[in-house]
């Protein structure tokens, strides 16, 4: 007894798991409306069909019947067909009747899973389109203190202070959380095509003799070089870097020291996409820590690691991306996501994962 | 009469408007205006309001403009018909068809919004941000854009223009307002050759007017720095911008193009013997740059050092000569002012801080964005009235001033005006304008290391205090939090404070240590909660804190369903509990209850309970 108890749980707590996300559910709902719609269908179709049919026959069978019986009267021998044949014309009847009504409760339940469903499907749908009005914003305008504003009729008992200020912010803001992810992966997925190579094996040199020239053989171009570098490479390979010192001015010391000073470098190749959590100000008081922390939970990496075991995302705190009224805000790749939570930022995560 | 001028729609698209999707509602702006054969579709820069991007703002031929916040795709197109009459027949048609399809949710008449500045100040620094096309010249040139610079160069001699800004009563905007006017008479005393450099290395995390001044409004910004050039008689100059800021990058290098290609840079400008070239080079992400001995050093393909000053960088800065650098901010000032006169910006303000400054303010507040006051506007004007106060449920605890220099003023200081002097003397600075503000779930002991922590790895290492003075108090705070603070720990932390502030070279280390002292100074009990009661009254510090559910709980699964560790078990109706061997404190499940069912708890005793409300009411 206490097992089946514990089976119905476990049971309802999967199919909540498996339900948890709207797109989930929106699958879900639309199956079972796609299903029980074609049932009703069919099981309507069966019974037009089959009363159409004892329609059409039933003036031949009539006709049938008045026949033997005319007959029956000139010959006796005869009543045994047509005792058979309104036997048989009975039993076809009894059995449709049976099967129309099953038919019909049939049709009963999959009309009602399919208005149930529907419904569903209908409420899952993303909320309609606010109106234009209530969008329109008064740029910071101050509220006026003590003043209390009515919207129109409808809103009399929602007292509003703040004006059209208050009104604006009726914004769709839970909608909005939920595609953040998604919108922002949209943005993401070319670097899988451009920037798909993790550590490219041989490092082109020609590229970085082109850059000296670019930027010249002095001191200063230092810095220039080595970001030049990293972009392209998306970190500063020990060969390029090599390079650099035997056609420059440039000492190793330099480079040493410039490229261990400036967060901006690194020396070791990064995973497939770079995930840059803000830790500034704003994003910390917003929780840029929680973020972090379900993120490296979440992609299994080491404490002292900063790249995950399959070398998908390479997760780096920054200071400040200035993004601080979206706090907190996260930048995979060049693309950023703002108003996160832990789980939004989870998800973002899977769904460049799932894309590349 | 005159054919009203076409409607333009203006979608804000700098790196804020685009994280929130501003990108494809720019798109469906411009399908529907190339559909509609008239109307003209913009892509501005940020106006501040940030908190409500996308943004779509409006002008109709008449110079009226209404503002649509938080627009999506799907919006537009009947946003655009409400403004727009289509050229053709069958488009006409077409639309009048689409939207009566539409007309359910009661759109009429255009509704008339008085969307322009209802604050009293002028916008200087933002005058044309979020109006203007920041990639094109002849929006800027049809905004003002380099009649400041033709002024100087027809009208005013370079003395003139110093005396001008001297006059305006200007003051370096990057944190340590230092009398502009004067760096510029000083530098215009030293010999050519010369350099002037933009300041745009904004490290100072919670600040980005200088990212959005940049990426909204270039031109502005190269021609202050061409006035500055002209004033001081340089004739070279750089902008130095943070890597991470790849926008702002590119959208200068395309302004200083396009200003060469017009005649407003480069030999004989505007048909004067003035020349000028700029160059942009980006940094590297290293806070202690935004140091000027330490920027210039950056700039020579060194380790970003702050060297002992005097000399000072406009006797000896970039390879050895003569250099004035100002803060992005500050340059954008410099058009408003040759254009009104000095005395138009020196009527703004208190007495020894004259104009407007911008803050970002974000944090716990409503509507966080760019703000744009007066100097002299008190900070809970700023937080109540401009930025909306807290959000419902919550109290204001402290306001965060000047970054990691800076310092937490509390909520009754809340009447200290904008102001060098006076917030100096309040313990915080203005710094670069970043305006955290916290609420009552905010821990100033984890404040107070979370700076402490910046600066500490910001620290280039040069001087010793600065160096592991610093590692050492952040040790303590460390301690602190982790509930293993000692009796001398507060006692140690102000002695460390003093020497490393005394000891430090450069801006860097002297102010490392602010946010400890104003902490220590206005909230030192809740340092003694932690260090005696090993508590966190915030109920911030994790291996402080606890998270309960308590008997308020109907059993709606909410919190077992966003708890991403699964330490609450999922049963339906029954009270839930939590198991705080799996708990990470990660907050979700307080975040997520809507019947005040989940606690936090410090030291035995509840820091808070999460409010009765709805997830959508808490979205707003």
């Amino acid at each position: 007894m206490t097992s089946a108890l514990a089976a119905i749980t476990n049971g309802r707590a999967w199919l909540r798991r498996s339900l948890a996300t709207t797109d989930d559910q929106m699958r879900v709902a639309r199956r079972v409306a796609l299903v029980s719609g074609v049932v009703a269908l069919a099981c309507t179709a069966v019974l037009i069909a089959g009363q159409a049919i004892a329609v059409w026959r039933a003036p031949a069978e009539k006709s049938q019947i008045v026949e033997l019986e005319g007959q029956t009267k000139e010959d006796a021998e005869i009543a045994a067909e047509l005792h058979d044949e309104r036997k048989r014309q009975t039993d076809v009847s009894v059995s449709r009747e049976t099967r129309g009504r099953a038919l019909a409760w049939i049709l009963l339940l999959s009309g009602g899973i399919f208005v149930a469903s529907g419904k569903w499907a209908m409420s899952l749908r993303p909320q309609p389109l606010p109106s234009l009005d209530d969008l329109v914003a008064v740029r910071f305008a101050p509220p006026k203190r003590g003043k209390v504003r009515e919207q129109g009729a409808g809103a009399k008992e929602k007292k509003r202070t703040a004006g059209a200020e208050e009104v604006a912010s009726k914004e769709p803001r839970g909608e909005r959380g939920g595609n953040v992810a998604a919108e922002m992966v949209a943005h993401v997925s070319h670097f899988d095509r451009d920037q798909g190579n993790v550590a490219p094996e041989a490092v082109d040199l020609e590229f970085v003799d082109e850059l000296i020239d670019r930027f010249g053989r002095g001191r200063e171009a230092a810095i220039p070089i080595l970001q030049a570098i990293q972009s392209h490479y998306r970190y500063l390979p020990d060969e390029a870097l090599q390079r650099v010192c035997e056609k420059t001015e440039i000492t190793p010391a330099q480079i040493a020291g410039t490229s261990s000073f400036y967060s901006q470098f690194r020396r070791s190749p990064v995973g497939r996409h770079v995930v840059r959590v803000c830790h500034g100000t704003a994003c910390h008081v917003a929780g840029a820590d929680q973020i972090t922390q379900e993120l490296r939970r979440h992609l299994e990496i080491p404490p002292d690691a900063d790249t995950d075991s399959q070398r998908l995302f390479t997760l780096d705190k920054v200071a400040c991306v200035g993004c601080c009224s979206l706090a907190p805000v996260m930048m995979i790749e060049e693309e950023t996501a703002g108003r996160l939570s832990p789980a939004t930022a989870r998800q973002a995560l899977d769904t460049v994962a799932k894309r590349t | 009469m005159s054919a009203p001028a076409p409607v333009e729609f203006r979608v804000g698209l700098a790196s804020c408007g685009v994280a929130n999707g501003a990108r494809p509602v720019h798109e469906a702006v411009e399908a529907a205006v190339r559909e509609a054969g008239r109307g003209v579709a913009r892509a501005v820069g940020c106006g501040g309001m940030c908190h409500r991007e996308p943004l779509v703002e409006v002008i109709d031929g008449h110079g009226r403009c209404t503002v649509y916040t938080h627009v999506t795709p799907d919006l537009v197109p009947a946003l655009v018909r409400r403004h727009l009459r289509p050229k053709g027949l069958l488009t006409r048609a077409r639309w009048m068809v689409a939207g009566l399809a539409e007309s359910g949710n009661g759109d009429s008449a255009p509704h008339d919004a008085a969307t322009e500045e209802t604050t009293a100040a002028p916008r200087i620094v933002l005058e044309n941000c979020g109006r203007v096309d920041p990639l094109s010249l002849d929006d800027a040139l049809a905004h003002d854009g380099y009649e400041g610079l033709r002024a100087c160069l027809e009208r005013f001699t370079p003395d003139e223009v110093v005396e001008m800004i001297s006059a305006s009563g200007l003051r370096g905007r990057g944190g340590a307002g230092f009398p502009t006017g004067r760096k510029w008479s000083l530098a215009r005393a030293q010999p050519a050759p010369k350099y002037v450099i933009c300041n745009g290395d904004e490290g100072d995390p919670g600040a980005f007017m200088d990212r959005l001044v940049l990426e909204s409004d270039p031109h502005r910004v190269v021609e202050g720095l061409a006035i500055a050039a002209y004033a001081m008689g340089a004739e070279e100059g750089l902008f130095y911008i943070r890597a991470e800021y790849p926008q702002a990058v590119r959208r200068v290098r395309e302004a200083i193009r396009q200003a060469e290609a017009h005649g407003l840079l480069g030999e004989r400008i505007l048909g004067s013997d003035f020349r000028l070239r700029f160059e942009v080079r980006e940094g590297a992400g290293a806070f202690v740059c935004g140091e000027e001995t330490a920027l210039i050093a950056s700039l020579e393909g060194s380790r970003g050092m702050p060297r002992l000053r005097p000399p000072y960088p406009v006797e000896r800065g970039y390879r050895g000569r003569p250099t004035a650098i100002n803060n992005v901010e500050t340059l954008a000032c410099v058009p408003w002012i040759v254009r009104h006169g000095p005395k138009a910006f020196a009527a703004l303000g208190t007495e020894s801080s004259k104009g407007t400054k911008v803050f970002a303010l974000a944090g716990k507040v409503r509507h966080g964005g760019l703000i744009e006051v007066p100097m002299g506007v008190s900070i809970r004007e700023i937080v109540e009235d401009l930025g909306g106060g807290v959000p419902k449920g919550r109290t204001l605890k402290a306001v965060q001033l000047g970054g990691p220099s800076g310092g937490c003023l509390p909520a009754k200081l809340g009447d200290t005006t904008v102001d060098y002097e006076a917030l100096r003397e309040s313990g915080a600075i203005m710094g670069s304008g970043g305006l955290v503000v916290l609420d009552d779930r905010d821990c100033m002991v984890d404040m107070a290391r979370f700076f402490l922590r910046f600066t500490c790895h910001e620290s280039c290492g040069k001087c010793t205090f600065c160096r592991i003075g610093t590692q050492r108090m952040l040790e303590i705070l460390d301690r602190l939090c982790e509930g293993e603070g000692r009796e001398e720990d507060l006692e140690n932390l102000s002695e460390l404070a003093d020497r490393v502030s005394r000891t430090s070279l450069c801006g860097l280390g002297q102010t490392a240590p602010n946010p400890v002292l104003t902490s220590l100074r206005y909230f030192r009990a809740e340092f003694e909660a932690h260090v005696r009661e090993k508590r966190c009254p915030a109920g911030r510090c994790t291996a402080l804190t606890d998270y309960r559910i308590n008997d308020a709980c109907i059993g709606c699964t909410m919190c077992a369903q966003v708890c991403p560790v699964g330490a609450i078990a999922y049963r339906p109706h029954e009270p839930h509990a939590i198991d705080l061997d799996l708990c990470t404190r990660c907050n979700m499940c307080f975040e997520a209850c809507e019947d005040a069912a989940v606690e936090v708890t410090s030291g035995g005793e509840v820091c808070a309970t999460s409010p009765r409300m709805s997830a959508a009411e808490r979205a707003s």
